[in-house]
């Protein structure tokens, strides 16, 4: 087994995501609110992606954690630095849950997100790809003080992700810039 | 109790590593792939479904192992048990890569991962979900000495349900 890391901030807890968060994990991926992402998907298609975030984890040593409450471990939303096959470069992801939406947890955990990329995987850079229907992604990476630089673009698909369509990239401030 | 590696007459059984990626890339981005995906998949769907077989062992702590010849650790296939959740039942499945298919070998593996999963996962029923136009898969299954259950509740409506008998002896 891989030996996920712990994260803790304020409120919140960043840990290895686990089969008893597949029924939070399986609604919100079923639900309108993965719509953008591609959804909403099955309870079938959720327990894939939910091994695949772990297998993330063993393909590259980093990877998305369970964003869980710090007090009472009930699951709020996935977030971590991502970066799949097909990703023109590492990125720093989140969703939150419906329970989550609304109480600056996304902006928490993506920030912790970020600080593990910078810090503990000495990423110099990082981006976060978002789909330009996502207004409160888009929100909350300029509340991170990451800016447009671009539309997705890979050597073999071009501008248009083959599964999420237009995808526009915002670039974070690099680590120097937020020191 | 979970087994990370097998040895077979001809084979080695392993746990995957990352190594197999290309294999499986070629596989999963090609016209074999056909009957276990709903369309060709996208680069990153692709490395998903790959991510999706670590994730499996993670979570279960056991997944389908991939098949290897001895002294040769090039992936020939995927063959084991398998057990999404909301899965009805768990399930023996294989797929072969293009250097891996007519010699026996995916009969070779199945064969040993059906007596694992029986013996050392516990398992108390175990079929394999197969789709009808899978001509080679299906016979496999037969080969192996499953036989249809047609009331067998199944993820896809289409797919044949093919179930695996216990071998006497085994507890």
């Amino acid at each position: 087994m891989i030996d996920i890391p712990t994260i803790t901030t304020e409120r919140l807890t960043l840990r290895a995501p686990s089969a008893s968060d597949f029924d939070a994990y399986a609604a919100f991926r079923g639900s309108d609110r993965a719509a953008i992402l591609g959804g909403p998907y099955s309870r079938e298609q959720a327990f894939d992606q939910l091994s695949a975030i772990l297998g993330h984890w063993v393909l590259r040593g980093y990877g998305r954690w369970m964003i869980a409450d710090k007090f009472t471990d009930v699951p709020l939303g996935i977030a971590g630095p991502f970066f799949p096959e097909g990703w023109p470069e590492p990125e720093i992801a989140w969703s939150v849950f419906e329970n989550a939406e609304g109480k600056g947890i996304a902006y928490e955990a993506a920030m912790a997100s970020r600080g593990y990329a910078y810090e503990v995987l000495g990423w110099d850079t990082a981006i976060s790809l978002i789909t330009s229907k996502n207004h409160r992604s888009i929100k909350l990476a300029e509340r991170m003080g990451a800016k447009p630089d671009g539309l997705f673009d890979h050597p073999d698909y071009g501008n248009t992700h083959p599964q999420f369509g237009d995808l526009h990239v915002y670039r974070h401030p690099s680590p120097e810039e937020i020191s | 109790m979970a087994v990370e590696r097998m040895d077979t007459e001809r084979l080695i059984l392993r746990k995957p590593i990352p190594e197999d990626w290309e294999l499986f890339r070629a596989f999963t981005m090609s016209e074999r792939s056909q009957y276990i995906r709903d369309e060709m998949p996208d680069l990153g769907k692709a490395w998903r479904m790959f991510a999706t077989e670590f994730g499996h062992w993670e979570i279960r702590g056991w997944g389908m192992f991939t098949v290897t010849l001895k002294g040769d650790d090039t992936a020939l296939g995927m063959v084991g048990p398998w057990y999404p959740e909301d899965w009805p039942e768990t399930e023996i499945g294989w797929l072969m890569f293009e250097g891996g298919e007519g010699k026996g070998f995916a009969f070779e593996a199945a064969h040993a991962t059906i007596t694992h999963a029986w013996r050392d996962l516990g398992w108390t029923e175990m079929v394999s979900y197969i789709d009808p136009e899978n001509v080679r898969s299906y016979r496999l299954a037969e080969r192996l000495g499953a036989t249809l259950d047609p009331n067998a509740e199944r993820v896809d409506p289409e797919d044949l349900v093919y179930r695996h008998p216990k071998p006497e002896g085994l507890q």
